[in-house]
């Protein structure tokens, strides 16, 4: 015990030792809290809308006006030579084109059904599919208002929409995307810090000769791999409390949950990223083949971590390959927490989960130190 | 079982692969004896050091230190054992103080032996001034005592040095034999490598590697006027040349 003591104290004094090390654990990640949390939105906005009406009635012109009024729509251009249309797709001067019908007035009036020609720029799919989603909220009400201020319309328009979904979006009623996307954050921050320290500080002992020294001591391998462990363990969870804070103090996102909750899920996922920084200085010589070899497994928890492509959207045997990724099941505990405010009770089986994945790695780690004595 | 031997090794093999870094070496050191490993780069005086202080396990034959077996025991040789070697093993980034505390806080030394220890290891270094300088402040002469210093804390009965001289100016290399002498004085063994020859000829015994094979053993008068020749260097060259 007392030696796990002093190789803890050890890493401390040589981690404050080094100035630069403080602006990596501390300022870096505030600054991607920062920037990364404005700039990652999957809110779509400021769509590029172009328009031709062919009809110019007070029928279509309301419908232009609905489009402007609902605040995700900017007008770019109206546009009368239907030719020309899409070349503003073609240049990135609209993301989605209008095409007003002639005679839609009449048409509508009628009964007649009128169709919309509707242009997407189809390049980013999400995007596209959120807003055709907002053109079709848009068309709804626009008829139910022209069933209102149209009592003449016949019955059987009112009839066709009959059954209609209120929906209220729960947790997040907005649908912002920052309160989805930054504990998100926080958690890729806190794998990257924790991943990369880890495989390379064992790695840097070995090159510099005192792992040799240190395995000529009685000391076993289970207290060097701990003794390496507890310090970054501490450092992870003072990192996640301050970028918590910060997250409080620049996005006004609070946590809904229990903060003691975060801290413990985060000790579990912390333990498996160090053990795997640990597995990987095992089986590197160099500290560049340790940094190459953490940048592998970071960009692979990362991309199959659901944080940025959501997991159900991916391939079933891709999906089950994620279940192998901690990150996976720390994202999604960390956004309940945040945004839903869930108890340890409702988070068990993704609990379960990363507590496997911080054993069996932990273990390996200590295995595989043994064996490199052999 | 008291026995004034402290290494014994027998038909000692490493190999990588197929390459036979240690090929069946077999010898023995006597307590407080200073017995010099003498070889040329890549002979495999380093592999065999690592064997006996248990960093690598032997392929075949087993040795005893300090009386334990190093394939079966290896944890109770390494509480019996010092060790130094030709990489300079102190952590940089630390203080001289801060060093020697964390070497003996592994070793298990109390907070109370520890504070005395480097009290006393100070000031036989002359180091009292450097105490909270960064180790990697001071000149190559000095860190090579300080390692072994810190090798030292926790008493062993045995000391590896492997090539520790290397790089070293002449005066620093003569201190350090000096502490070496000393160290031998105190009952203690010391197993060193080498490939100075002026050095060879301090060791109370020789055995002289070639090509992972112990090719000759003996005192240093003893091997010169085997072959007749008037210094070790002579010898060595000699030794190698005929195999």
């Amino acid at each position: 015990m007392r030696q796990i003591f002093y190789l803890i104290q050890k890493e401390f004094r040589q981690i404050f030792r080094d100035k630069s090390m403080i602006g990596i654990l501390f300022i870096i990640p505030l600054i991607q809290i920062f920037i990364l949390g404005n700039a990652v939105t999957t809110d779509v906005k400021n769509i590029k809308l172009v328009v031709q009406d062919q009809d110019k009635t007070p029928y279509s012109r309301e419908l232009l006006r609905q489009f402007i009024h609902s605040g995700y729509f900017k007008i770019n251009g109206i546009e009368e030579d239907y030719n020309k249309l899409s070349s503003y797709l073609d240049s990135g001067k609209a993301n989605l084109v209008i095409v007003i019908p002639k005679h839609f007035q009449r048409d509508i009036v009628l009964g007649n059904k009128p169709d919309i020609q509707l242009l997407v720029d189809g390049v980013d799919g999400n995007s596209s599919g959120v807003s055709l989603g907002y053109v079709n909220d848009i068309m709804q009400n626009y008829q139910e208002r022209l069933i209102e201020h149209l009592p003449e319309l016949s019955l059987q328009i009112k009839n066709m929409h009959r059954v209609e979904a209120e929906p209220r979006f729960w947790f997040n009623p907005n649908l912002e995307s920052k309160p989805y996307i930054v504990p998100g954050i926080i958690a890729l921050i806190l794998l990257v810090i924790t991943l990369f320290l880890t495989s390379m500080g064992v790695v840097r002992e070995k090159e510099i000769g005192t792992l040799e020294q240190l395995m000529v001591t009685p000391i076993k391998s289970y207290q060097l791999v701990t003794g390496k462990i507890i310090p970054f363990c501490i450092l992870g969870l003072l990192e996640i409390m301050i970028g918590m804070g910060f997250v409080y103090l620049i996005f006004g996102i609070g946590i809904k949950g229990s903060f003691f909750l975060i801290l413990f899920e985060s000790l579990i996922f912390v333990l498996s990223t160090l053990g795997l920084g640990i597995f990987i200085s095992t089986i590197s010589d160099t500290q560049q083949q340790a940094l190459f070899m953490a940048w592998f497994f970071m960009i692979f928890s990362i991309l199959l971590s659901g944080f940025f492509i959501p997991i159900a959207n991916m391939p079933p045997v891709i999906q089950q390959i994620t279940r192998l990724n901690p990150l996976r099941y720390f994202i999604v505990i960390l956004r309940e927490i945040y945004l839903k405010g869930t108890s340890l009770k409702d988070l068990i089986p993704e609990t379960l989960s990363m507590i496997t994945f911080s054993a069996c790695l932990f273990f390996a780690a200590v295995i595989r130190f043994k064996k490199k004595l052999g | 079982m008291e026995t004034d031997i402290a290494v014994k090794a027998s038909k000692l093999s490493r190999h990588f692969g197929t390459f036979t870094a240690v090929d069946e070496i077999s010898f023995e050191v006597k307590k407080g004896e200073i017995f010099g490993f003498l070889g040329a780069n890549g002979a495999g005086k380093t592999t065999a050091i690592k064997m006996l202080c248990g960093l690598i396990k032997p392929t075949s034959g087993e040795a005893y230190v300090a009386g334990y077996n190093i394939n079966t025991d290896s944890s109770m040789v390494k509480k019996h054992i010092g060790y130094m070697s030709q990489k300079f093993s102190l952590y940089e980034d630390l203080t001289v103080k801060e060093n020697i505390e964390f070497y003996g806080g592994i070793y298990g030394l109390s907070r109370k032996e520890i504070f005395e220890k480097t009290k006393k290891l100070l000031s036989e270094l002359h180091l009292e001034k450097m105490r909270d300088s960064l180790t990697k402040a001071l000149p190559l002469g000095w860190k090579q005592r300080l390692a072994l210093s810190t090798a030292l804390l926790h008493d062993p009965s045995i000391i590896f040095l492997d090539e520790p001289t290397g790089g070293v100016d002449p005066i620093s290399r003569k201190n350090f034999w000096r502490i070496i002498y000393e160290i031998a004085n105190q009952g203690k063994t010391v197993f060193v490598t080498t490939h100075y020859m002026d050095e060879a000829e301090y060791c109370n015994r020789l055995s002289v590697m070639f090509k992972g094979k112990i090719i000759e053993i003996g005192t240093p008068t003893e091997l010169k006027n085997k072959y007749n020749k008037p210094s070790i260097q002579d010898v060595f060259i000699e030794l190698v040349t005929r195999n």
